[in-house]
């Protein structure tokens, strides 16, 4: 018996030479899997009077999927930004795939293999999902007319196609603007990009917020398919049954520091609700 | 175990969603849009000023004389489209070309080697350096508002209001107020008012551009990120695009343009029009907003910016021919470009609340 999932399209078909190439994903071998693919150490970020982080870390390996848990306004999409190279961290250090980085750009995160699904899906809404797919990534045609900066937007289209289908998301055809399509839609294009486009980590921010339950289900089966290639997930969800469910290991954030890092086989709902929520009470009574 | 009829449980490839409404056959999709009835106004008018004249408005000679107005407005239009695709706006294309067609007359004048009998014993010399200060200038203008917008975050409005007035104050000193004439004829005859058939050469070197412009937005990278760019700026901005960089050769792209605009003027005059291009740029954003190209960015219809421009010429050499004040054509173009922006947002609104 085979497994009946497809495998995003990067994978196994390579695509024709002098196309843009997503990074291509290191075939996880169990031990390879020790490495770290993402981590943070000690981050704070100030904006103006805000200190949305203060000691901020999470770390996730190679293989692993990482849950980032919080209250509302706990830093939780700041901390991704930063992983994303979005913002600087005014302290603390950054590590991918192993190595000590700074990051000045989104290019730079993107060069290392990081890609993110943001909390607002960060998508173009007058550009076609195959051109929002692509956009940043665009493929080109061989020959002059690629030089030209012409598009190849078949090449585009059949991988579009194919990283759709795997989370089961029918749309009404995919030349058609991303401000025609539900909520629920958009999000599966913006999980579906920020997937093709990762080879060391995918950050989720909110993946399933628009999700029906089957939806939900699949990008949690993607993020397990992800994870077993050999890359670092780390998703920030509401959702926490579904997300402790398949999590390796979960980080809480709270008022921008990291009240816990353990892992998920440790920790229950309620659990994870109290330290939420119980942390503060702690702090303040301390 | 049979292995025929295994459909997936979750029927995620079986049951196609039969609300999907099936994409429209392309002819219908081009005869729906802004563009094919801003075609079919174009044409309307064409046939009632005609009509209304009694002949000479449909005359050959007519005709070409509105080819002619048409080519610079267009160059303009279409820079303005691209830049109004990104999110953008440029008050300043009239004075780009105005400047740049004086200064390019003042270069080809500097290096003018006369014969006593007033011709020039290097013409070819004198030309290429016109050409090359027309375009050049033009750019240089573009980059300049492109480094306002893009790097100094300047509201576009705003900056481009300035380089406007710059820019035109620059003309008048640098011409000394009058217009620089006393340019090669050859131009004219050889290029200005020369006719491929029946069509003003300067309408084909247009319409080649244009279709280039076309191709750019619809088929390649810089178009797709243009796009991408007025319709979401933070969002092409996380996806890794450079958004000032690329703003920036947007801006110098428009300049181009105007710049070649403003040789197009000068061989059709031998001299510069300072008071000729005022309402340019009013032209141009009526055309381009006419045609299609949403104002809030992300849409660019070239066609609709060629039929925009179009309908901006027919209604001014109608009322001309018609007899009708110059006075009353602005006023004409003006409440078209208020029409024009009112359907915009009508449409624009109206897509967003559903
Ligand atoms: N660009 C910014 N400028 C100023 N303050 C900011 C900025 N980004 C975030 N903040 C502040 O930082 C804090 C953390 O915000 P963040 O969006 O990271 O929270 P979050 O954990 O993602 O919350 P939610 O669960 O609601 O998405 C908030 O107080 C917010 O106001
Ligand atoms: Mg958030």
């Amino acid at each position: 018996m085979s497994t009946a999932r497809r495998r995003a399209p990067d994978a196994d078909e390579a695509p024709p030479e002098g196309a843009a190439q997503p990074p291509q994903a290191t075939e996880a071998s169990p031990g390879a899997a020790t490495k770290v693919a993402i981590a943070a150490e000690h981050v704070g970020k100030r904006f103006g009077h805000v200190e949305a982080l203060r000691d901020a870390s999470l770390r996730a390996e190679r293989g692993q999927i990482v849950a980032l848990f919080g209250d509302n306004g706990a830093g939780k999409s700041t901390f991704l930004r930063i992983l994303q190279g979005i913002h600087q961290p005014d302290a603390g250090r950054l590590v991918v795939d192993d190595q000590p980085v700074s990051m000045t750009s989104v290019r730079d995160a993107q060069a290392l293999g990081v890609d993110t699904v943001h909390q607002d899906l960060s998508l173009a809404p007058d550009l076609s999902v195959v051109d929002n797919m692509f956009v940043g990534h665009e493929v080109l045609r061989r020959g002059p007319l690629g030089r030209m900066g012409v598009l190849d937007r078949r090449e585009m289209t059949e991988r579009t196609e194919a990283a759709l289908r795997e989370l089961s998301i029918n749309l009404p055809s995919l030349t058609v603007p991303i401000s025609d399509l539900s909520g629920g839609q958009r999000q599966a294009v913006a999980v579906a990009r920020a997937v093709m486009w990762s080879s060391t980590a995918v950050l989720m921010d909110e993946p399933t917020a628009a999700l029906g339950a089957r939806q939900s289900e699949l990008v949690c089966d993607l993020m397990r398919t992800v994870a077993g290639r050999g890359l670092g997930v780390v998703v920030v969800s509401h959702d926490l049954p579904r997300i402790l469910a398949i999590a390796d290991r979960v980080v809480i954030l709270f008022r921008g520091r990291t009240a816990l890092d353990v892992p998920a086989a440790d920790l229950t709902v309620p659990d994870v609700v109290a330290t939420m929520v119980g942390y503060g009470q702690e702090e303040s009574a301390a | 175990m049979s292995t025929q009829t295994q459909a997936p449980p979750d029927g995620a490839s079986s049951s196609v969603d039969t609300r999907a409404v099936a994409v429209r056959p392309l002819w219908l999709r081009v005869l729906t849009t802004r563009a094919a009835a801003i075609l079919a106004l174009d044409v309307v008018l064409f046939v009632v000023f005609a009509v209304q004249s009694g002949g000479p408005f449909a005359s050959e000679a007519n005709i070409q004389s509105l080819l002619l107005s048409a080519t610079e407005a267009l160059l303009l239009a279409v820079g303005l489209a691209m830049l109004l695709g990104a999110g953008i706006f440029d008050l300043s294309l009239g004075a780009n070309l105005v400047l740049s067609s004086v200064v390019g007359a003042k270069l080809m004048l500097a290096v003018a080697d006369r014969t006593p009998d007033g011709g020039y014993r290097n013409l070819s010399t004198v030309v290429a350096i016109g050409v090359v200060g027309c375009l050049v200038t033009g750019m240089l203008f573009g980059l300049v508002n492109g480094l306002l917008v893009a790097y100094l975050k300047i509201n576009a409005l705003i900056a481009t209001l300035g380089t406007l007035g710059i820019g035109t104050g620059l003309a008048y000193v640098i011409s000394g107020g009058a217009d620089v004439g006393g340019l090669p004829t050859e131009i004219q005859s050889d290029f200005g008012l020369l006719t491929f058939g029946a069509v003003p050469v300067p309408a084909v070197v247009a319409v080649v551009i244009t279709a280039g412009v076309f191709v750019c937005v619809r088929y390649t990278r810089f178009g797709s990120r243009t796009l991408a760019i007025g319709s979401s700026p933070s969002a092409a901005e996380r996806v890794g695009i450079r958004v000032p960089r690329h703003l920036l050769r947007l801006a110098v792209l428009a300049g181009l343009l105007a710049g070649i605009a403003s040789f197009i003027d000068l061989s059709h005059f031998i001299s510069t029009s300072l008071n000729g291009h005022s309402n340019d740029a009013l032209n141009a954003v009526t055309a381009a907003v006419i045609g299609g190209t949403l104002l809030e960015g992300g849409k660019v219809s070239v066609l609709g910016a060629v039929w925009g421009t179009g309908l901006a010429v027919i209604l001014q050499g109608g009322l001309v021919i018609a007899g009708v004040s110059s006075y009353y054509q602005l006023m004409a173009v003006g409440v078209v470009l208020i029409l024009a922006v009112g359907v915009d947002r009508f449409s624009h609104l109206r897509r967003a609340r559903t």
